[in-house]
């Protein structure tokens, strides 16, 4: 969308938070070179407080991106490397013995972070993915009969390869459905490639990154893209969308509540990171196919994208 | 005008995707398929080759189609046409070209732009290929090539499922079916010429049917020819089988090889009297196009349709060319007596007329014949009808070729022949025999449709046979193959239509037959529909002859009617006003824009389709991003569009004139 566009009309959010976010972008940006839309989304997911699903090939920066992030944003930061021997309790932790005190006590896992890398998730088999799925949808986690507050911010930012790769377990929709925002990164394009390869080891460079945000920057700039207005008829335009996908004769399942709810936080923050206190189609549609193409279910062998984009020109704009 | 160009711009920028060019493709090959039937297989085979390497191509690799192929071809489409036919004009040469330039087309086509002209100039030419076939089953073939390209139009615009191209045919079908009644009402409405204004030329290509000029072998084509020569209704019952025989013209002189029409056919005799010895049959015959003056008409005719010459030998002449359908009533008397009580002593030697030094065989064998019979005709002609009969004589379409001495080869080597070798020989001997003789070509027999009722001739139905001159008789029609193969000849005028011995035809010609009926219709009330059936149009209204005038206004009150019907519907119908004064005001800046060629996607942000509108339009950028901003932020940023800044808006909308600015 035209950026002059986006400005007009429209009241300009001032705050340090909003230009710290500004600064943290950049820096992101800076890692990943030409990368920018899914850097904006993965930042947009981030202050609609949903998790993000990095899904491509091996070796486009999967890890790369979420190192950064990671960094970036100034949260205390976890990595779990997913393989097919992983026990859920590697990952939410486990109650032993303490002699001293002569009780249990509990020993929390990797999942006790800020923001959860969680590489490679479909190498584990799908027990220990579901492991996650209470972590991601309610910020906490049960072990032993008690549970746990996660630290907030939560933010997982999960990677997967492709499914048809060798040895992976594809996961199952319900976990799908916790990803607020599933984004690819794709090949470089030949200019950014070539800046790849003549410029800086990204290792030195993710050495050198330094926090931009802290938590309570993100709290305060999620509570502020909670905040930018949603109009009726935008609300309409999003309503439409779902109620296109329950209708639509290619799609065995359409786009749940949960969706509808991840598309208008997301097009929140979308509109937010434009610098705009409203939210436009534009916005809706930017995100939707990241929102909505893991989360619909084929009635024949359609590609979820091709699906999610025909979704988009059957629903008309006001 | 800057924007005017830009606009240009923007339909050309689309490329062509996919399912359009396949689309197209597939309309490039059903145009061709339509001229198929008249092009050189080879040429036909190798533009085809063309188009689907091009596909191929262009699915495969990305790639556009070589410019040195496309200017090769350009150069080599009309050197090919020029060496085939020997000129560039006419219609064989002249679809030929087309169609080369046609797939041309296709080979540069590489924008939505440049299938839509291609598709314009598919359908002109697909409709050409009516020029050459206009019977039924070719034109509902044509109308359904239609489709192909239709569909590629459709694909051509947004709105189709990705990859599905059933709905595209959907489309143009309905499209098909809705322009018929709009098609019915022009043809016959639109107001028609006497004559064409224009003709397609034929470049001298021959024509089937019967010839003035008779050579042993020359009929071989026709008698393998089922195409349709005349079909005819009779008023009654239709003559016995055995009296089908329909008079052409007549041949008189003989030259050793070949029989013509001769110098005593166009001497102005004057007209053998017929004096009808029966019921007189009264029929209309309807002629398809011979490209010849003559008329046929069942022996003998006696009275001559309007326009026409009975010339004195009782054969029918039209003033020219039959170069269309001819429709004309004639009345006949199945028994009759033809020519005066004496024969005029100049005709007698034009009816006896020898070429001197050829078959000396024969007019020996005549000679004992004249010798043994004193006088008596009849015992002559039955002598030679005897010798046909047990002479061993076959009826074979497949007769082998005769030297110099032809009639003597016949009929003492060969004994193989089909009707004209046995008209001639017989003919010959009679005149050796002193029996004053000539030669009929025309049409016999027939099959007689008995739902529709009439008679279905076809051109393997032409036949030739014998008159003679008995004193006290007149002229006497003597068929002397049907003294060879009488069982054969019973046959051709039966059901099957089949020809004398005609093993060439193909087994569903009698569906054939059968099918005529639908033919015979469309031949009389579509292609038949001429300048004088239109001026009777109104004849059930009481007027008698429309003329053009009439029919013209006539059209336009019930086109003009048929608008406001269309437009009466549309305006009942329950239309989705605008939801508020916003909604109204954008959807006028839209119908603005539209007008300059900027059409919104139904699925289109409004932010995206003003920027790109601002692309397009740079002299009003600025008024357009600013109305964009304005729009979006009293749509999007309020619960409910403020009354006062939506009111200013719509103001600001109504002073925005799209190129208008811009001169």
């Amino acid at each position: 969308m035209d950026q002059d566009l986006a400005a007009a009309g429209t009241t300009t959010l001032e705050s340090t938070a909003r230009q710290r976010l500004d600064a943290a972008i950049a820096q992101v940006n800076a890692v990943l070179v030409g990368k920018n839309q899914p850097i904006r989304k993965a930042f947009a997911c981030l202050l609609a407080a949903g998790h993000l699903l990095i899904e491509d090939v091996p070796g486009v920066g999967k890890t790369t991106l979420a190192h950064a992030l990671a960094v970036t944003l100034g949260l205390s930061f976890r990595r779990i490397q997913f393989t097919s021997d992983l026990l859920p309790s590697d990952i939410v932790g486990v109650s032993v013995f303490d002699r001293d005190r002569n009780a249990f006590r509990f020993q929390p896992g990797p999942i006790f972070a800020q923001l959860l890398l969680a590489d490679e998730i479909n190498r584990a088999t799908p027990k220990t993915q579901s492991a996650l799925l209470e972590a991601m949808a309610e910020g906490q986690v049960t072990a032993d009969g008690a549970s746990r507050a996660l630290p907030q911010p939560f933010f997982t930012v999960a990677t997967q390869n492709p499914m048809d790769t060798a040895g992976t377990y594809p996961l199952p929709d319900s976990q799908l459905d916790r990803f607020m925002l599933r984004i690819s990164l794709d090949y470089p394009d030949p200019e950014s490639e070539r800046k790849l390869l003549t410029g800086e080891d990204r290792a030195t460079l993710l050495g050198r990154l330094h926090a931009c945000l802290s938590a309570d920057d993100i709290l305060a700039l999620r509570s502020q893209a909670h905040a930018v207005t949603a109009s009726p008829a935008l609300l309409d335009y999003v309503q439409a969308l779902v109620t296109a996908s329950r209708k639509h004769p290619d799609i065995r399942t359409g786009l749940s509540p949960r969706a509808g709810l991840a598309l208008l936080a997301c097009a929140r923050a979308w509109a937010y990171l434009g610098a705009r206190d409203y939210v436009m189609p534009e916005d809706v549609q930017a995100v939707f196919t990241g929102v909505a193409a893991h989360r619909l279910i084929p009635a024949r062998s359609v590609a979820r994208d091709a699906l999610a984009q025909t979704l988009l020109e059957s629903v008309a704009v006001e | 005008m800057i924007w005017r160009r830009s606009r240009a711009g923007i339909r050309e920028a689309v490329p062509l995707a996919a399912l359009p060019f396949s689309l197209l493709c597939a309309t490039v090959l059903c145009t061709l398929a339509a001229h198929a039937p008249h092009l050189p297989p080879w040429f036909t085979a190798v533009l085809a080759a063309i188009i689907a390497a091009r596909w191929w191509q262009r699915r495969r690799h990305h790639r556009r189609a070589s410019a040195w192929l496309r200017i090769a071809l350009l150069i080599a489409i009309p050197g090919v046409v020029l060496a085939v036919y020997g000129t560039p004009f006419g219609r064989d040469p002249g679809a030929a070209i087309v169609c080369g330039l046609l797939v041309v087309k296709l080979l540069e086509s590489e924008h939505a732009r440049d299938a839509r002209m291609a598709v314009g100039f598919a359908c002109f030419i697909l409709m050409s290929a009516l020029l050459f076939d206009q019977s039924l089953a070719f034109t509902i073939m044509v109308g359904l090539l239609l489709l192909p390209p239709l569909a590629t139009l459709r694909a051509l615009e947004s709105g189709l499922p990705p990859g599905r191209w059933l709905p595209a045919f959907k489309t143009g079908g309905v499209l098909l079916a809705a322009s018929l009644p709009a098609a019915l009402l022009g043809f016959m409405l639109i107001p028609r010429l006497a004559t064409p204004l224009w003709g397609a030329p034929d470049n001298g290509v021959a024509h089937t049917g019967i010839s003035d000029r008779m050579a042993p072998g020359d009929l071989h084509t026709l008698l393998t020819d089922s195409a349709v020569a005349m079909r005819i209704g009779f008023d009654g019952l239709p003559p016995p089988e055995d009296q089908r025989y329909f008079r052409g013209m007549v041949l008189w002189h003989f030259d050793g090889s070949a029989w013509t029409r001769g110098p005593a056919s166009r001497r102005a005799w004057p007209p053998a009297p017929v004096e009808a010895r029966g019921p007189v049959t009264r029929y209309s015959v309807t002629l398809e196009p011979s490209h010849r003056h003559w008329l046929f008409a069942l022996d003998v005719p006696v009275a001559a349709p309007e326009g026409t010459t009975l010339l004195p030998d009782r054969t029918l002449q039209a003033s020219r060319p039959i170069d269309h359908t001819l429709h004309y009533r004639v009345e006949s008397a199945a028994r009759y007596h033809l020519g005066a009580s004496t024969l005029d002593p100049r005709l007698r030697a034009a009816a006896l007329q020898l070429p001197a030094g050829y078959d000396p065989r024969t007019r020996e064998l005549a000679a004992g014949w004249r010798e043994r019979a004193a006088g008596n005709d009849l015992a002559i002609i039955r002598d030679a009808l005897e010798m046909y009969h047990n002479g061993g004589f076959v009826y074979d379409l497949d007769a082998p070729p005769l030297g110099r001495n032809s009639i003597d080869d016949f009929l003492f080597d060969t004994k193989i022949g089909f009707c004209e070798h046995y008209a001639s020989s017989f003919t010959f001997l009679m005149r050796a025999a002193g029996i004053p003789a000539r030669v009929v070509v025309g049409y016999q027999g027939g099959y007689w449709n008995p739902v529709a009722h009439y008679l279905l001739v076809r051109q393997s139905n032409a036949h030739s046979w014998t008159e003679v001159w008995l004193a006290g008789r007149g002229w006497v029609r003597i068929d002397p193959t049907a003294a060879v193969s009488k069982v054969i000849m019973a046959q051709a005028g039966s059901d099957t239509g089949l020809p004398l011995g005609g093993g060439d035809i193909s087994w569903w010609l009698p569906w054939q037959n059968r099918f005529d009926i639908v033919n015979r219709w469309w031949g009389q009330t579509v292609v038949g529909f001429d300048a004088l059936r239109q001026s009777r149009l109104f004849r059930p209204f009481g007027i008698e002859h429309a003329t053009a005038q009439m029919l013209g206004i006539t059209l336009a009150v019930i086109v003009f009617l048929a608008l406001s019907a269309g437009a009466l519907l549309a305006s009942l119908r329950p239309r989705t006003r605008p939801r508020d004064a916003l909604a109204a005001a954008q959807s006028r800046l839209q119908g603005k824009l539209l007008r300059c060629g900027i059409v919104r996607g139904a699925a289109e942000g409004p932010s995206d389709f003003y920027t790109r509108a601002a692309r397009a339009l740079p002299p009003e950028a600025e008024t357009l991003r600013a109305l964009a901003g304005e729009y979006a932020c009293l749509r999007y940023a309020f619960p409910e569009p403020p009354p006062e800044r939506t009111r200013a808006f719509a103001r600001r909308v109504r002073s925005f004139h799209p190129g208008r600015v811009v001169k």
